[in-house]
């Protein structure tokens, strides 16, 4: 298979309003005209806004957590339940039930801790797309102070959106091929 | 397949006593009247179970072996003494002696606690111990209310002195470090003489008196009697009996002349050897 | 205006600043490695020794099955706590003075578990054997006995240990991006390793937040656990003054205080080895010293009610150990546990001695001794005064448990140290988040002023007119 050939204009901001700035003129812009493909922001803390500007992000990792959580509590149940009389032979102690419920609830609830955080972590490698190799044209400055736009374009467009981007004063744009 | 059979039996798996149908349940009862601290039962122990001498420093570091011990106790005269106890080394009328050993106890505290199943109760109403499979973490010992469980702090069985190592006991092991040991009711001789009911073809009642726990055998004033507590002609079963002592109880009535007791009962603990008070005159 | 103070600290000077931690601390950093490096090779030397002779050269007994090892135990699952529970709930309660103080307490979380995982291990008496608790499939289907609290004790300890060190690792990954942005060498093979091409992106941020505030969900539930478990281990016995129904609670403040204590020595100890007296300020350790002086007065209550509810219940056994504790052999443990941890932290009622970064310092360990000997104390004299009068003995540890007690404090250290020479012990981003939000909000004070002069000149005006 032939691999499609991607063009990116990437443009570095001294501040997250500059960014977003930008961002809102590529829109209007690509209302008119349909230049832009897709828009990612890279920043060197969280800004929880960035959802109203690129729209939703489908994340469903407490999902993930829920079902974990339920699937750990059953499995630890059933493994000390199951535990407790698959012996070679049957060991009753201290004149208690072979199965006891209250101590197997300890078990259990740690059982559902441990697997729910485990799915918890299994769901963000998903959704967040890691682990991966590092972009060719990641900008370091991106995890010191700056905030970074990367513009996927096609090569026609490229000097209207670098324009645009430059206009909000960028201090750094870069153009990639890959 | 394991969850099979658990689903199979579960109202069995629930529930408490899970043995309780079994023709044994091994007992025991001491007369403390006729206990003369002799220490003879002590020393059978040590010969049958394989115990390891500790010599002096280490009896006195408290890590010595003996599965079974006499207690010592003294009681302060009540009234006016004749003898300023300050001046003798014990009070004038001697003391209490209580031969202590694995009390069996069908509640045992020391059995759940074990993180590797290595102790558990037998069918017949023993608190079992697995000395391969222990692991030493001595939470046994521990929650142990009469502290009778031994542990090996030492590798004692490689230092047995000479002409000892020859009066082993070839009917069960010797015991390696780290690993935790107790009174079995001398289980080697129940094994034996389980066998030997079962080749006379009845299984489930060994006649009473056909085999004697050491200690029950050395014991010069037959002060220990040993059996099966279902068996209801036994002798130890009457002995309970006749002392109104019961399983399943808390605290047993006693009334003035019943001496049956059981050491520590308030803890719940189930234990299956009763003691008969020692009576003495309070005016002597 | 306290609340804003670090909001000008350029964010350039953050990453400036952390990552020289990692390359130039103090000479003190290497005398401190050194001597813990020599006294883990001491405890090394005498667990060899132990190992080949028998738990016997310890010096415990027949009463005395469990000492120092499990007080120890004890000691460091109750330091791990900290850690990773104040994180976490500071995190979900949206403290931001949490920010630059959460990696090293997560990291001293998890190196505290390690070392308090190693007292089991060394103290049972056929640690070869010591696999057999983990349940693992085998022909002879023979498992290990969930009835047992140490059971629990080992699936509440791996869990703790797998979570923590997990919520520390995923709140480092941006934290080790910016490391390997800047680092040559065998550092850079190792930060990309392990940033795992974090880029900064919105995606990965929003799936970060999610998943950290989740994690911490499960963590403040499961630290509680942990220690109500370690309770368990004697709770659930029936020796007297071990089977006591507020051990759990009272477990947990302990462990709460003791590690808020510990926070409080490292803080002093990284600010000054690494230079942090820019982010470790003594604003944040007023809070600190007043989580730790709160936390000291619940567990002052929950001991204090302990002894009150056996001296009213006149339990014979009970009572018995509880007057051995205290004009017994054992008595000056209790009553250095009780001016240790109980009277000493007053001294942080006042101001001058939570804004003393020293002071506080030398009052943390005398804190950390207090509650060590409440773990001794906790173990010891019961045992030594049991159910059995016949066996009644007083035994002290002997030398081979106090140097590997000894030991386990260069262990926790030696491993504290390497983790903050590797690892940026002031998380970079969250520090630039909190220079951030209050920056904001300072500006946003600012803007209220403005529009204050604004209400007064028109008013004026109005006024003059």
């Amino acid at each position: 298979m032939r691999k499609r050939i991607k063009h990116f204009l990437f443009a570095t901001y001294e501040d997250f309003d500059k960014a977003r700035d930008a961002i809102a003129e590529l829109k209007m812009l690509d209302l008119k005209e349909m230049v832009v493909q897709n828009i990612e922001i890279y920043s060197p803390i969280e800004h929880p806004e960035v959802e109203e500007i690129l729209g939703e992000f489908h994340q469903p990792i407490q999902r993930f957590t829920f079902f974990g959580a339920i699937s750990g509590a059953i499995g630890a149940f059933l493994l000390v339940a199951a535990a407790a009389q698959s012996m070679f032979t049957v060991q009753p102690q201290g004149g208690k039930p072979v199965i006891p419920l209250p101590m197997d609830i300890v078990i259990t609830y740690e059982g559902t801790i441990l697997i729910g955080v485990l799915s918890t972590l299994a769901a963000f490698f998903i959704y967040s797309g890691m682990p991966r190799s590092l972009k060719k044209h990641y900008n370091e400055k991106v995890s010191e102070d700056q905030i970074g736009v990367e513009v996927q374009v096609l090569p026609k467009h490229r000097e209207k959106v670098r324009e645009v981007l430059a206009r909000c004063n960028a201090s750094e744009i870069r153009e990639v091929t890959l | 397949m394991g969850l099979k059979r658990m689903l199979e039996n579960w109202s069995d798996f629930r529930k408490q006593d899970y043995y309780e149908d079994e023709p044994y349940m091994w007992g025991m009862s001491i007369d403390l009247n006729k206990c003369i601290g002799c220490g003879a039962c002590v020393t059978a122990c040590y010969a049958e179970n394989n115990l390891p001498t500790v010599g002096k420093e280490h009896y006195a570091s408290g890590h010595s072996m003996h599965w079974m011990r006499i207690e010592r106790y003294w009681e302060e005269p009540e009234g006016e003494a004749d003898i300023d106890i300050k001046e003798s080394e014990y009070p004038e009328r001697g003391a209490h002696y209580i031969p202590m050993m694995c009390q069996q106890c069908n509640h045992a505290p020391c059995e759940p606690v074990c993180p590797v199943a290595a102790t558990y109760h037998t069918p017949d109403g023993l608190n079992a111990q697995v000395y391969n499979r222990c692991i030493g973490s001595r939470y046994c010992g521990n929650n142990c209310p009469y502290k009778v469980r031994y542990f090996n702090f030492f590798d004692f069985n490689t230092e047995i002195p000479h002409p000892l190592e020859m009066q082993l006991n070839p009917d069960l092991s010797v015991r390696s470090k780290g690993v935790m040991e107790k009174c079995t009711f001398c289980v080697q001789r129940i094994r034996a003489a389980k066998d030997a009911a079962e080749d006379e073809g009845h299984r489930d009642h060994i006649e009473d008196g056909s085999f004697q726990t050491a200690c029950q055998q050395s014991c010069p004033t037959e002060a220990i009697v040993f059996g099966n507590l279902r068996d209801e002609a036994s002798a130890v079963k009457q002995s309970w009996e006749a002392h109104e002592v019961e399983l399943n109880r808390f605290e047993q009535d006693k009334s003035e002349d019943i001496r049956g007791y059981r050491v520590l009962e308030e803890l719940n603990v189930e234990p299956c050897v009763m003691y008969l008070d020692r009576v003495r005159d309070t005016e002597a | 205006m306290s609340d804003y103070k670090m909001k000008d600290i350029e964010w350039a000077k953050i990453n400036k600043d952390v990552l020289e931690s990692l390359e130039s601390p103090r000479k003190a950093f290497w005398i401190v490695l050194g001597v813990c490096a020599f006294l883990v090779s001491l405890g090394v030397a005498a667990e060899i020794y132990q190992y080949n002779q028998g738990l016997g050269v310890a010096l415990m007994n027949r009463p005395h099955f469990w000492q120092l090892y499990i007080s120890n135990f004890v000691f460091w699952i109750g330091m791990s706590h900290s850690g990773t529970l104040l994180s976490a709930i500071l995190l979900l309660t949206k403290a931001d003075w949490r920010k630059p103080i959460y990696r090293f307490a997560e990291a001293m979380t998890l190196f505290s578990i390690l070392t308090a995982a190693i007292f089991p291990v060394i103290h049972l008496g056929r640690v070869w054997n010591m696999y057999w608790v983990l349940p693992y499939p085998n022909e002879r289907t023979i498992w290990p006995n969930f009835r047992s609290p140490l059971l629990w004790d080992a699936a509440a300890i791996t869990t703790y240990a797998t979570s923590s060190a997990l919520f520390l690792y995923i709140g480092m990954i941006p934290d080790l991006a910016i490391c390997r942005d800047n680092a040559k060498g065998w550092r850079k093979k190792l930060y990309t390793a392990l940033s795992m091409g974090w880029m900064g992106r919105a995606t990965e941020w929003l799936a970060f937040r999610k998943t950290y505030v989740l994690m911490a969900c499960f963590l403040v539930p499961l630290a509680v656990s942990v220690h109500s478990i370690v309770a368990s281990d004697f709770a659930m016995s029936i020796m007297p003054d071990w089977h006591i129904t507020s051990f759990p609670p009272y477990f947990v403040a302990g462990a709460l205080y003791s590690g808020c204590a510990a926070i409080i020595t490292l803080f002093v100890l990284l600010r000054y080895v690494f230079r942090f007296e820019a982010y470790m300020t003594t604003e944040i350790m007023d809070k600190t010293a007043k989580l730790t002086f709160a936390i000291a007065m619940v567990w002052n209550y929950l001991n204090l009610s302990e002894y009150a509810s056996i001296w009213y219940s006149n339990d014979m056994f009970e009572k018995e150990v509880l007057l051995e504790k205290f004009f017994g052999p054992y008595c000056w443990v209790v009553w250095g546990m009780l001016l240790c941890a109980t009277v000493a932290p007053f001294a942080m009622a006042f101001k001058k001695v939570r804004h003393s970064m020293w002071g506080m310092f030398w009052l943390s360990l005398v804190l950390q001794l207090g509650m060590w000997l409440e773990r001794f104390q906790i173990v010891s004299p019961p045992l030594a005064s049991n159910h059995e009068p016949w066996t009644w003995a007083v035994v002290w540890p002997g030398l081979v448990q106090l140097t590997i007690t000894l030991a386990s404090f260069g262990w926790f250290t030696m491993l504290f140290l390497i983790f903050c020479k590797v690892f940026p012990s002031v998380s970079m981003y969250e520090v630039k988040e909190m220079v951030f939000h209050r920056r904001k909000a300072s500006s946003r004070t600012e803007l209220e002023d403005l529009d204050k002069v604004k209400d007064e000149m028109v008013k004026l005006e109005e006024k003059l007119a």
